[in-house]
């Protein structure tokens, strides 16, 4: 089901201080996707979505799920969490230490007075779904990290609620088990066609997993959109920083070349991909990932988007070396295969890559 | 949501009227001229206190005394936690025991028992050994200072016990083998690293004995006061009940210094346990500690707990019941088994004194025990989960009263009741039990809130629970458990007070453990020891009661919807 916000506000006072948690967010959430929302610790992120669950109310603004209006702070409609029907995975799991697995899985359908019949076969229904059949009767306090994580996953769908919403989820597994639990939640989600809202900062997570990402910082949303577009061709400066690792280069758009421009900075010039339309004359930062840096032959010296440059340092991180690399003063970081003959103090020749170089306004 | 709400004011106002006022009339009554009499002030009643050449004696006696008993107390507990987590001693269940059961016997009568046995006319002990070696006189005088220390210093090994076993074994071990590697000896260790490290558990656990024993009245007035050797606690008694005129105001003057001590000493404990996580290194790495292989001398160790925890919960009870069967005090023959009968059974159930103290008693502990909960619960929620400047307040208030002598707050409570149809009730009592026993019901309940994650309240709200329901298939079957271990700690505490009630309990609303005292006083031991083992009676069976009633509910309450 759709999800629209409306001017979202939500302060928190802290020592007399006022934080503004929420600024005026604006989001609409589309049915039947899994929607991201991204960004680094304190951005507004989790208040958001407890906001939408209910569990938070915010200062000023209008929720809509579906054609119901949960809080219009204008109309001083707020419909309480239990009453949202929505199913949510909370960070720590929430698993109630004094049930045993059946019984937190069975609750939502408690809760409505679903007949004992139903209940236990909606309740195996899901536990298999989640792989946890034969578990109904273990105390939950017995479960591993991933099991409790299912449970609580159980427990969101059981009830088939209109959205299901996720606070980090997998914050509280190991790497290992974080890796085989994205791919398990992705397949699942996927399988569902439910309306998932997922909060997390980190940002392998949201490109692994998501159908769209909203970056947010500062209480506001900073960009929606695709994962491959917020990598490749984010808008703003904040986001492709944040998303990845990038470099960027500063400095003044020359010429236009159909979508590309050319960017006149203290490197020399280089050809970059323009979506934003900068006009010639304008000041612009150009972004480039470090594995879309690569070595050039030596004969491509003086070729366009090529670069002579020191090594400084070089890191062997098994998969890759990373170089860090001097062209004139600047410092760029690239990604240089680990065969490759390369020493530190040594000099080489870089090419950008003009498809995957972009702009964005300074 | 509720930030507002009246309930932390009215806790406050609550709470404070507990703990604070007995203070302010222990403060006002001291510097008043006669009981009941407020707005002429005087020094008098200081100068009077103050001048008494008797007080060196008892200041001196006061410190001998809480010194004496901390370091028992406290070298016992060091040698038990040391044993239990880091040899391969035999038998490690014997440790809980001995850190839990010994609470459950009251401390009258332990001090009770250990005279039957050491008293220097016909303690049972004495007279076997007389016998056994031919002595003329006896070879022990309990009622010496020594004979205070030793079973006060028992009393309290439970409590320094709780205190410096958690310490020992969240130890780091690397922190010694480190030591052992850097070349130095195993005594060096001990002294350079070991006992530095554990020091604030240490420095604790001796405040905590000391501030106990300051309020201690069991032992003081069984053990000190036949033998002539008068503490803080002794003396107060002293001045309110001897003599023809009760001094209400020199008892106050005395007892403020004795407040003032505790109070501050409570102080530098909390300030040592706050500090003490920059000590204790817990490493939380799953280390297991190399046990120290006793091999053959685990056996003598395993036989000294073994007589530890029969010194301290089978010794006493078996002494009680045999006295309670004689018609007087003497060595176990067979002609003393000859003699056995129930006439102090039967004599004790007919006092029209005891039955009324032992009705009393136990409605002070279901009530008490019942509305200190209540209250407990309603101080613990807003300390741990609404947490703004004002419930700080709040815990300081609440943990105030963890620092009260019993007879000096006794005395504050006198002052407050006097001019109010509470004074003489059992109503007085029950004020006074939940005011100076508040932290006691307190803590398992705040621990119990701070398991409960506001996630898992969030959590069944999400899954379309509402509040109420929340609250009780949440909420409530998880604070069950702190609910029940508050409940039972106040209701056994309650059932066998002694050090306020011997103030404020007057005739009517007598208490089983002031009846106990005084058929003490009396030398009545036969029908003490069997009002003693019924008082024992009372408060197992209130915390049966207690734990069957508090699993079917959380069973309940948690599955019925």
């Amino acid at each position: 089901m759709e999800i629209r916000i409306k001017g979202l506000t939500r302060d928190f006072y802290s020592e007399g201080k006022r934080i503004r948690a929420l600024d005026h967010v604006d989001l609409a959430i589309p049915a039947n996707q899994i929607f991201t929302l991204l960004g680094p610790s304190g951005c507004g992120k989790t208040t958001l979505l407890r906001c939408i669950v209910g569990l938070e109310s915010p200062d000023s603004g209008e929720i809509v799920i579906g054609d119901e209006i949960v809080l219009s702070k204008e109309r001083s409609i707020f419909v309480p969490p239990e009453k949202r029907g929505l199913g949510m995975v909370f960070q720590t799991y929430a698993i109630w230490p004094h049930m045993n697995v059946f019984d937190n899985v069975a609750y939502p359908l408690k809760t409505r007075n679903t007949p004992m019949e139903e209940i236990r076969t909606r309740v195996a229904k899901t536990l298999a779904f989640v792989q946890l059949t034969g578990f109904e009767n273990r105390p939950s306090t017995k479960l591993s990290g991933g099991q409790q994580q299912r449970v609580a996953l159980a427990r969101a769908l059981v009830a088939e609620p209109k959205v299901i919403l996720f606070d980090e989820p997998l914050s509280n597994l190991d790497a290992k088990l974080r890796e085989e639990t994205r791919k398990e939640l992705r397949r699942f989600l996927t399988e569902l066609k439910i309306t998932a809202v997922y909060v997390t900062h980190d940002r392998v997570e949201a490109l692994a997993l998501s159908d769209r990402i909203a970056v947010m910082r500062a209480g506001k949303i900073v960009e929606v959109g695709d994962p491959k577009k917020i990598y490749f061709r984010s808008d703003s400066r904040f986001v492709a920083d944040f998303i990845g690792r990038a470099n960027l280069i500063k400095g003044r758009v020359v010429t236009l070349e159909g979508s590309h421009a050319v960017i006149d900075t203290e490197i020399g010039t280089i050809v970059g991909l323009n979506s934003q339309r900068i006009a010639p004359g304008q000041e612009a930062m150009l972004c480039v990932r470090p594995e879309f840096i690569k070595l050039a032959a030596t004969d491509e010296a003086g070729g366009r988007n090529v670069f002579r440059g020191k090594v400084e340092t070089l890191l062997f991180t098994g998969e890759a070396y990373e170089g860090e690399i001097r062209i004139g003063d600047t410092p760029v970081t690239t990604t240089i295969s680990p065969t490759v003959n390369v020493v530190e103090g040594g000099e080489l020749y870089l090419s950008f890559d003009p498809d995957h170089c972009f702009l964005l306004p300074a | 949501m509720g930030k507002r709400s009246p309930l932390t004011p009215t806790l406050i106002v609550i709470v404070g009227l507990l703990t604070i006022s007995p203070v302010l009339m222990l403060l006002v009554g001291s510097f008043s001229e006669g009981f009941g009499t407020f707005g002429n002030f005087t020094v008098d009643k200081y100068v009077e206190a103050y001048t008494d050449p008797e007080l060196t004696v008892v200041l001196w006696n006061t410190l001998i005394f809480t010194l004496g008993s901390a370091a028992v107390a406290t070298l016992l507990a060091l040698f038990l936690s040391y044993t239990n987590t880091r040899t391969n001693i035999p038998f490690k269940f014997f440790f809980g025991i001995i850190s839990i059961v010994p609470m459950m016997i009251p401390h009258i009568l332990f001090a009770v028992s250990w005279v039957l046995l050491l008293n220097p006319s016909n303690g049972i002990l004495n007279r076997l050994l007389m016998d056994l070696f031919g002595l003329k006189t006896a070879l022990f005088n309990i009622y010496s200072l020594p004979g205070m220390i030793l079973v006060e210093g028992l009393l309290d090994l439970p409590i320094a016990y709780l205190i410096i076993a958690p310490a020992m074994s969240a130890f780091d071990v690397s922190l010694e083998e480190s030591s052992k590697v850097c070349g130095a000896s195993p005594l060096r260790t001990l002294t350079r690293v070991t006992l530095p490290v554990l020091r604030p558990a240490i420095l604790a656990s001796v405040i905590l004995v000391i501030v106990r024993c300051i309020a201690s009245f069991a032992v003081p007035s069984v053990i000190g006061m036949p033998g002539r050797i008068y503490v803080l606690a002794t003396h107060i008694y002293r001045i309110i009940s001897t003599g023809f005129a009760a001094d209400y105001g020199k008892a106050a003057a005395v007892g403020m210094s004795a407040l003032a001590a505790s109070i501050l000493l409570i102080y530098l404990y909390r300030y040592l346990t706050s500090e003490s996580g920059k000590y204790v290194t817990i490493s939380g790495r799953g280390f297991k500690p190399a046990l120290i292989d006793l091999r053959l001398s685990r056996y003598p160790l395993m036989g000294v707990i073994g007589l530890l925890s029969f010194v301290l919960i089978v010794l006493p009870v078996m002494v009680l019941f045999y006295t309670s069967m004689l018609p007087y005090v003497m060595v176990p023959t067979a002609k003393a088994f000859s003699q056995m009968n129930w006439k102090n059974w039967t004599e004790v159930l007919r006092d029209p004194i005891s039955l009324l103290a032992l009705r009393n008693s136990l409605t002070l502990g279901v009530v008490g025990a019942t509305l200190g909960v209540i209250l407990s619960i309603l101080v613990s929620y807003v300390i741990v989960k609404v947490r703004t400047t004002a419930s700080g307040i709040l815990e300081s208030l609440s943990f105030l009263s963890f620092s009260f002598p019993g007879i000096v707050i006794g005395v504050g409570f006198m002052w407050f009741f006097v001019r109010t149809p509470l004074y003489a009730t059992i109503w007085a009592l029950l004020i006074g039990y939940i005011a100076t026993y508040l932290p006691y019901g307190i803590r398992p309940l705040s621990s119990a809130f701070v398991q409960i994650h506001s996630h898992l309240e969030e959590s069944s709200r999400v899954c379309g629970a509402s509040a109420f329901a929340t609250l009780r298939r949440i909420v409530i079957p998880l604070l069950i458990p702190g609910i029940l271990s508050g409940w039972i700690l106040m209701a056994t505490m309650f059932v066998r007070e002694l050090t306020l009630s011997v103030v404020l309990s007057r005739p009517g609303s007598e208490v089983l453990a002031v009846q106990i005292l005084r058929f003490a006083e009396d030398g009545l031991w036969g029908r003490l020891s069997a009002l003693g083992i019924i008082m024992i009676f009372a408060s197992s069976f209130l915390v049966i009661a207690a734990s069957i009633l508090g699993r079917k509910l959380a069973n309940r309450e948690a599955l019925e919807m």
